[in-house]
């Protein structure tokens, strides 16, 4: 086994640079950035968004090129993986990335901050994210994860004079670390039993040792865990809703999104490939943490009065719901496919409706200055088209039709059923339950964009600049072109599938 | 041209006038509108007229073979579907009336199958008469005239509407026309200048037509629509002067007592529908699974008691009757029309026209059960002591109708057929006549109705006078008037019950009642009419056009008797073509039980006029004479509390008013509303309320417990000092560490060792 | 034009309001006219596809779909668009078709406030979009999607133009049914895995939505899963319908929302349940159906007599209206949880009539509302005198709601009691005679209820306080053109009941074989 690793460190890996360029563009990208930001001036700045920008949507361009390709290409040994599943990531994430740039560009040069850095920090994260889903080895797993988490955390405290900003930076790192660490812990432990790295090997091997053995359980429970605080699962939820209201709105909205499908992608990648043969030791405890994730989410999202802090609460609520299917993916591969494809087309379908409301929030600020919920009194009657895109966003988030959450939530309601057990259909009922719960809130805020008056009778109309319109543009058109015409999403995800399905 | 079959246009005049009047009324001003009315009520008059003298042809030239066949087939309404049950049915009345047939289910084709139907229902009918009309023999099987159209379609069936004409319906349709025609007339004078003149008209005519669509019905649906469309006609009409709370209560008093009937009614209708196969309504399908041997008794039973619930209200049977006397509130033409000759007797029509169902299933004449026969008797008692204590004229006329009423269903109860539809006639006109009489009474008195500011009106109105005074005499029945045949009619029938004796309870009621009438009657007239004028100002003589009809309809009284000539009176001879004209021509010989013919009764004739007499005298002696035992009540503590009794109507008023509909309207509503907001919505509320306490619970204990208590102790110590790392170093740390591992050792451990 | 309607006409009628939505979104606000014009017209033209849908039917087969559409839409969750309407859906388009644009012109003068015609108008437009779609879905999930988006217009309407309480009652409406609907979802989706797999047209098998296949397809359910699927259903429905005792947000969402709101909210959005018993719930399940049959009639006739009671205690008249709502649905329950094809025909006919009658109550409440700014019954009084034509017609519609034959409401409630006389499906007749007798007794609390706000509101004088308002003036030319066509309606199918039942009958006795035993 050592021998392997030894052989295995020398003999120079086969590169396939066509299935790596995408990571190539955006690593390309961040160098050019690095380069722009010595050689310009100050006044020169904003080059900076468009330049992160460009790359993103350019490193597009291999990955269409990789799906219409075709071909799941394997590389290091198997370590790092590059298919459907990873293309359809990978393209999440950039898109996303884009986004969140859209959003930031006024909100990062209208504010002292550091631009070319900041947009540094976004194109590091996002290269994480996108290694992250091609990686099927512990090691390359952890590398990613720290890859994307520690630029986070920098952005996080980017509003560096401002306390909340630094309190948010830190809490969110200290927290991260904690995860790390125990994760890590997890890995070894499991490492040492299965003796491989090779989330294809341990599978098989960790299925073998039939007779639970606490210490395999005890490995899987702390990967996990370090996961469950990657997408704010409760109860170690703690650090989101500071992080989220103390960091640039734009920020919130990449962790909200990005850095937790990140979470989501590699859970799946370790429970699906990795930790197949013991889905006994994770669908409890998953299913305790979805069912737990929703509730209190939903509940405390209800006493939020920060709009912020509001979506923060019901994105955890979000994380429960897409946790679910996982909790009853091991009874059988149909049910693990259905929950698969079902967090995806979430993940797709959340990414876009967070993105938009986050957006609307960073558009409305402009105005009042304030992300408390009284600040969007009678929005209706100055800002129809932006109260029209919350509602949308809102109502998908609620999963209403036509808005496209309504299908995200019937893939939920989907996986759970496939599995035709009790567990699943308590767990649907729960969501149903907590659907509800939360359009409590969401209504909140619908009732004061609609049926209250604007607090201060300011009823001037809000000027939202180009890119935040351009954002809002393509947040809208796909939260209703996906809800109208579901079939554009699952286009993209049905080909995916992971490879320990098979056996 | 034969119009038998073309009776639905009487209806549908009076409708069309109904709208009319409706759209065009205003505008074309009051003298139009009551032409409009008139003018429609006389084509619909002429046309009964007609009608009604084919009838008398087809009755004395019955149909015989393929056109008898044809019109069996479309009489007894099965649907095309299903001819078999149609022989079957007829075959086993056939067996039912003691006669075997040869039964025609065999041949192929309908025709065949139509003509062997009609031989069996001829001759099975023809026994039945051979029982029960021996004595004349002269009667064959004479099929009303159906003509139908689909109605609506459920499942396989096609349900049929149309039109069922035979002798009943046909004097129906005459005297609903004749007393409709008159009231028309007689109102353009009474309502003369009232504000809302068009819309008592439009009702007028509706009521007419909805009366007319009623009597003409071919099957139970149909009757219930019309049955309650004059419901709705009596209800605006009632409330014709609805600015008073007073005539409102009434309209509402009469809809509703009414619909607590027709609860029966509408499952009486079901009933009889799935008893008879659940294939039709047709009354005549009814009538002859009624008839067939086949008959579930039972349901029969329920279904007639059912359908008598909507007889008691509609026709003021004990104890639905309360509404009638209240619905005076309405104009005196209405009351003469709906509430004395037309609609309140709907129900005894009902009667007579399911009546096999209710011979069958009460077993009149073979059962002890007596529920319709007894109730009848019990009203007529009960309505003429109420009479009695009366100061308003109306309300004295409206408890007699009561009574009269109760006399006709006894007259059913006690299968005397003939008789109380003879009274049902009979009554209509005389009946009519008093209340019209009435009406140009308080026409002359400043509207009044208080007999007790009357009397001595004899001397101002004539006309008025003497035709009250004939219509009091019929009513009373004495000889020769009208009351008088049909009256001894019932009485006779009683004594004779079927088959021997069965009904002596109700001769008794009969008897007594006869007595009570007149001298209830008697009270009313000496007290309007004679002694001195006790009211203000100078009645005068109402005009022609109130007059005439009066006087017409009091001919009506005077003649009408003689319709239903007995046989053998006292003996005389009279040729056959003569007597028992109205049971010849009236009385059904198709599907229709096999009743005895009712022969004159000497004895009890003479009874029955010595009683009226009698009654007759005492009134005259205690009111004119002023004779007998007066202020009694004030003496006698039994005489008081019975008077005081009466004067609250039983107390049924009491019961329904103040207990039952208070009751429901205030505490049981109050308490289902208070359970719907404090119990039901209690829950729904609670529900989201808890939610938020615990959300408050979750987050302020649990969530920010740690996450904002932190970040307080952190604001409080940088308060203290501003330094950045010192702050971020308190505790924050320890506390998410806490969280965290806690979390992981405590899920680690579940699942180590439990899981 | 036939071809073009079996393949477009279904579609435009379901997508032509959307357009005429989007267009108005485009006209700027303050051409307040035009945006009337355009609602109108949009609606209008979807009357006269209607009226081409109409005159193409073929009646003579009502039982077969027609006008279908099967296209991809979900290949994922193999759901697809598939749309048809056959005699159980006819007269719900039909009725759709015809109320709303009554209500553009209805409310053509007096909006409610904050006016704001162009989202109010577009409200109504995306509305009837999601109406008329829920009729004609022939596939779970194309149903469940229109199911839900009626939802969200109606939230807005009584939300924003409603009265004092609306924020509490369009958020009470929501959540009530969004659980209702929640629950409905789950069993869709356990129907789906249940149920056999059927082939599909790329070939092979998979689990299907359509709803033509399902009743063949879920025959193999186990009767455990079946009820409990259809309790979902039932959840799902009968919040909607309302039943009791969910029908509590009924009474608040009828106060608080706009005339307009509730006419639409009682015309078609109830009748979105009941249909979905009829259409989804007793074809798919209908051994299940016959085991909650008894449970269904008993909350059916409670809901008779406890709405009647409710009625008889409210002192408000639009309220009022709202509880007799769920007495009447009661009828049409009981009519459905007979499994006869009597009871079934006369919970289509109590639908359409209780849209038309109920419709017309709340008409009259809302302009009464308008011209008195109160509806509290106590200070009304004397409409008869001050506004004969509005009040004469006042007591048209209580007439009619009471059930009164010859008028619509009969159809609804007669056949239903008949038909509880001799229940199918092997139900216990007993059982349902009684509920038989509850309910005729449910007919005489209806008149009582309805007369006497009659009385309170129609006869007698006028109040001093409105005496003398010049405020209040008779029936206006709006009110007569949005009314008569309701009235007349009314009358007619009162006289002809067959227009309705020749179209339903034979799609209903189609479904009734499906039940064990017969009935009448």
């Amino acid at each position: 086994m050592l021998a392997h690793l030894v052989t295995f460190a020398w003999d120079a890996p086969s590169v396939d640079l066509h299935a790596l360029a995408p990571e190539i563009v955006v690593a390309a990208t961040l160098v050019i950035l690095l380069l722009v930001d010595a050689f310009t001036s100050d006044d020169q700045r904003w080059a900076a968004s468009s330049i992160a920008g460009i790359g993103l949507l350019v490193a597009l361009i291999p990955v269409a090129t990789l799906a219409y390709d075709g071909v799941s290409r394997v590389m290091f040994g198997g370590g790092y993986v590059v298919d459907n599943y990873a293309l359809v990531l990978k393209a999440l994430f950039l898109l996303s990335g884009y986004i969140v740039v859209l959003l930031s560009t006024n909100y990062i040069a209208e504010g002292d901050y550091w631009e070319g850095e900041y947009y540094q920090m976004i194109l590091a994260s996002v290269l994480g994210m996108m290694v992250m889903a091609s990686a099927r080895d512990m090691i390359s797993i952890f590398v990613a994860l720290e890859l994307l988490s520690i630029p986070a955390y920098m952005m996080a405290a980017w509003r560096k004079r401002d306390l909340k900003g630094n309190e948010a930076g830190l809490k969110y790192y200290l927290m991260g670390v904690f995860a790390s660490a125990i994760m890590l812990y997890g890995m070894s432990v499991i490492y040492g039993y299965t003796g491989t790295t090779l989330l294809a090997e341990i599978a098989p091997r960790i299925g073998e040792l039939a007779s639970s053995t606490p210490l395999i359980t005890l490995g899987i429970v702390f990967v996990l865990i370090g996961f469950a605080f990657k997408v704010s699962a409760v109860p170690f939820h703690t650090w989101a809703p500071d992080t989220y209201e103390g960091a640039p709105t734009p920020v919130t909205a990449f962790l909200a999104v990005a850095s937790k499908a990140a979470g989501f992608v590699a859970l799946m990648t370790l429970l699906f490939v990795g930790f197949w043969g013991r889905h006994d030791v994770w669908e409890p405890l998953i299913w305790v943490l979805a069912a737990v994730t929703m509730f209190v989410g939903n509940l405390i999202a209800l006493r939020q009065t920060n709009i912020v802090r509001m979506l923060a609460y019901s994105g955890i609520a979000q994380a429960g719901y897409m946790l679910a299917p996982l909790a009853v993916a091991g009874t059988s591969p149909e049910a693990a496919s259905q929950a698969l494809h079902s967090i995806v087309i979430y993940l797709v379908i959340y990414a876009a409706m967070n993105l938009g409301a986050f957006a609307v929030v960073l558009a409305v600020a402009r105005k009042t200055r304030s992300a408390e919920l009284e600040s969007f009194g009678g929005l209706f009657s100055y800002a129809p088209g932006l109260t029209v895109a919350m509602s949308i966003f809102l109502f998908s988030l609620a999963g209403i039709p036509p808005a496209a959450g309504w299908f995200a939530k019937i893939g939920i309601f989907q996986a759970l059923a496939s599995a035709g057990t009790t567990s699943g259909y308590v767990l649907a009922v729960v969501v149903a339950v907590n659907s509800v719960i939360a359009f409590a809130y969401y209504g909140r805020l619908m009732r004061f964009m609609w049926f209250e008056e604007a607090p201060d009778g300011d009823t001037t109309p809000i000027r939202v600049p180009a890119s935040l319109t351009a954002a809002l543009v393509i947040t809208v058109a796909v939260t209703l072109v996906a809800g109208i015409v579901p079939s554009v999403v699952t286009h993209f995800t049905d080909p995916i599938s992971l490879l320990a399905l098979g056996n | 041209m034969n119009l038998l079959d073309k009776v639905w246009i009487v209806p549908a005049i009076m409708a069309t006038s109904f709208l009319l009047i409706l759209f065009f009324g205003k505008r074309a001003g009051t003298k139009a509108t009551a032409a409009i009315g008139i003018a429609a009520v006389s084509i619909c008059l002429v046309f009964s007229v007609v009608v009604a003298g084919q009838w008398i042809n087809r009755v004395n030239h019955p149909p015989t073979g393929a056109a008898l066949a044809a019109d069996i087939k479309q009489a007894n309404g099965l649907t095309p579907q299903t001819p078999n049950e149609v022989g079957s049915e007829v075959n086993a009345a056939t067996t039912d009336s003691g006669e075997t047939v040869a039964t025609g289910d065999a041949q192929p084709s309908t025709e065949a199958q139509a003509t062997t139907e009609s031989q069996a229902t001829t001759e099975s009918q023809a026994t039945t008469e051979s029982q029960s009309t021996a004595a004349e023999g002269e009667h064959e099987t004479v099929p009303p005239v159906v003509r139908t159209v689909t109605w609506f379609e459920i499942g396989p069936i096609h349900f049929e509407a149309g039109t069922l004409l035979d002798g009943l319906a046909a004097m129906m349709l005459v005297t609903v026309c004749i007393i409709s025609l008159l009231v028309h007339i007689y109102s353009t004078e009474y309502l003369h200048g009232d504000e809302r003149f068009t819309h008592y008209y439009a009702f007028l005519s509706l009521f007419t037509a909805s009366m007319l669509f009623y009597v003409l019905s071919s099957n139970t649906l149909q009757m219930l629509v019309g049955w309650e469309l004059v419901g709705v006609c009596s209800f605006a009409l009632i409330g014709h002067w609805w600015e008073e709370k007073k005539n409102t209560d009434a309209a509402l008093k009469a809809f509703l007592t009414n619909r607590v009937g027709d609860m029966g009614l509408i499952i009486g209708v079901v009933i009889t529908f799935f008893a008879a196969g659940a294939t039709s309504f047709n009354v005549l399908h009814i009538n002859e699974y009624a008839l067939s041997g086949g008959a579930n008794t039972t349901l029969l039973l329920v279904g007639a008691l059912c359908l008598f619930g909507g007889v008691t209200s509609k026709s003021g049977q004990f104890p639905l009757h309360t509404w009638l006397p209240d619905a005076m509130a309405g104009p005196t033409p209405v009351s003469a029309l709906i509430h004395a000759a037309t609609m309140v007797v709907a129900g005894v029509y009902l009667i007579a026209r399911l009546y096999a169902v209710f011979f069958q299933g009460l077993g009149i004449g073979s059962s002890s059960l007596h529920y319709v026969a007894f109730i009848g008797g019990f009203t007529t008692i009960m309505g003429g002591a109420l009479a009695f204590v009366q100061t308003d004229l109306k309300k004295v006329l409206a408890y007699s109708t009561i009574s009269q009423l109760g006399y006709m269903v006894m007259a059913l109860g006690v299968g005397a057929w003939t008789a109380g539809v003879f009274h049902l006639f009979t009554h209509a006109f005389f009946k009519a006549c008093l209340f019209l009489g009435a009406g140009s009474v308080s026409h002359a008195c400043h509207h009044t109705f208080d007999m007790r500011e009357m009397g001595g009106l004899r001397k101002h109105m004539k006309v008025t006078h003497i035709t009250f005074l004939v219509a009091t005499l019929a009513l009373a029945g004495i000889v020769p008037l009208a009351g008088f045949w049909s009256k001894d009619e019932i009485l006779a029938g009683a004594a004779q019950g079927q088959g021997g004796g069965a009904y002596t309870l109700m001769l008794v009621f009969g008897l007594i009642t006869a007595f009570m009438t007149a001298a209830y009657m008697g009270r009313a007239y000496w007290m309007t009419f004679w002694g001195e004028y006790r009211g203000h100002g100078t009645p005068h003589e109402s005009p022609k056009v109130i007059t005439v009809p009066l006087a017409i309809l009091a001919s009506c009284a005077v003649v009408f008797g003689f319709l239903n000539f007995p046989t053998n009176f006292f003996g005389l001879e009279i040729p056959k073509g003569l007597t028992v004209r109205f049971e010849h021509y009236v009385q059904p010989t198709f599907a229709f039980p096999a009743v005895q013919a009712i022969d004159f009764r000497p004895v009890i004739a003479i009874i029955s006029t010595l009683l009226a007499g009698a009654g007759l005298a005492a009134a005259y002696i205690y009111y004119e004479r002023n004779k007998g035992p007066h202020g009694l009540t004030g003496r006698n503590r039994a005489a008081r509390a019975g008077y005081t009794f009466l004067e609250n109507k039983y107390y049924l008023d009491t019961l329904y008013t103040d207990i039952i509909a208070a009751d429901t309207k205030g505490p049981l509503a109050r308490a289902a509303y208070w359970f719907n907001q404090n119990v039901l919505d209690g829950i729904v509320d609670g529900a989201a309320s808890v939610s938020k306490k615990v959300s408050v619970f979750v987050y302020r204990d649990v969530d920010q417990l740690v996450v904002d208590g932190v970040v307080n102790g952190t604001g409080l110590v940088s308060e203290e000092s501003g330094q950045f790392l010192r702050r971020m170093q308190t505790g924050k740390v320890q506390q998410y560490a806490a969280i965290l591992f806690a979390g992981v050792v405590v899920l680690a451990g579940v699942l180590v060792f439990v899981v | 034009m036939k071809d073009f309607l079996n393949s477009w006409g279904l579609t435009l009628a379901m997508f032509v309001p959307l357009a005429g939505a989007l267009v108005m979104l485009l006209v700027p606000k303050a051409k307040e006219h035009l945006h009337k014009v355009i609602a109108l017209g949009t609606s209008l033209v979807v009357a006269l596809i209607g009226v081409l849908l109409l005159t193409n039917f073929d009646y003579d087969n009502g039982r077969t779909l027609q006008f279908v559409v099967d296209k991809s839409w979900i290949p994922f969750i193999n759901s697809r668009y598939i749309i048809g309407i056959d005699g159980i859906s006819l007269p719900m388009i039909a009725l759709t078709m015809l109320i709303v644009p009554l209500c553009i012109i209805y409310s053509w003068n007096h909006f409610p406030e904050p006016k704001n015609p162009k989202a109010f108008l577009i409200l109504i437009l995306i509305l009837e979009t999601g109406m008329i779609g829920t009729f004609c879905a022939q596939d779970l999930i194309l149903f469940f999607v229109f199911f839900e988006v009626v939802l969200l217009p109606m939230y807005f309407m009584i939300g924003v133009w409603g009265g004092d309480k609306r924020r509490y009652a369009a958020m009470k409406f929501f959540l009530y049914t969004l659980f209702g609907s929640a629950l409905m979802i789950i069993s869709f989706m356990a129907l789906y895995f249940l149920s056999d797999k059927v082939p599909v047209p790329g070939g092979g098998f998979a689990h299907t939505f359509d709803m033509r296949l399902l009743p063949m397809a879920a025959a193999g359910i186990s009767t455990s899963a079946a009820l409990w699927i259809f309790g979902g259903m039932f959840m799902g429905f009968g919040i909607k319908v309302p039943m009791f005792p969910f029908h509590t947000w009924l009474p608040d969402a009828h106060t608080q929302a706009p005339t307009v709101g509730s006419v639409i909210l009682a015309a078609v959005l109830l009748k979105l349940g009941t249909y979905g018993f009829i259409r989804i719930a007793l074809p798919i399940l209908p051994h299940a159906a016959e085991r909650w049959a008894p449970f269904i009639g008993l909350l059916a006739v409670i809901g008779i007599i406890y709405g009647a009671l409710c009625c008889l205690a409210q002192t408000d008249m639009k309220r009022l209206i709202a509880f007799s709502s769920v007495a009447h649905m009661g009828f049409v329950m009981l009519g459905i949880a007979t499994l006869t094809d009597f009871g079934i025909n006369a919970a289509i006919f109590g639908m359409v009539a209780h849209g038309l009658i109920t419709g017309m109550l709340f008409f009259v409440a809302g302009s009464a509302k308008e011209r008195f700014h109160t509806l509290d019954i106590a200070r009304l009084g004397g409409m008869l005198k001050q506004m004969p034509r509005m009040g004469w017609i006042l007591g048209f519609s209580v007439m009619a709601s009471l059930g009164l034959p010859g008028l619509a409401g009969f159809w609804g409630e007669f056949p239903a009691i008949l038909s509880a006389y001799n229940p199918g499906g092997g139900l216990n007749v007993g059982l349902f005679r009684v509920y038989m007798v509850v309910a005729a007794l449910g007919t005489v609390l209806a008149a009582a209820y309805l007369l006497w706000l009659f009385q309170r509101v129609a006869f007698g004088t006028p109040k001093e306080e409105f005496a003398h308002d010049p405020h209040v003036h008779d029936v206006s030319f709006t009110e007569y053109v949005a009314w008569v066509p309701m009235l007349v309606l009314i009358v007619v199918l009162g006289f002809f009941p067959n227009i309705i039942f020749h179209v339903t009958n034979p799609a209903v006795s189609n479904m009734v074989s499906a039940f064990t035993g017969t009935g009448s």
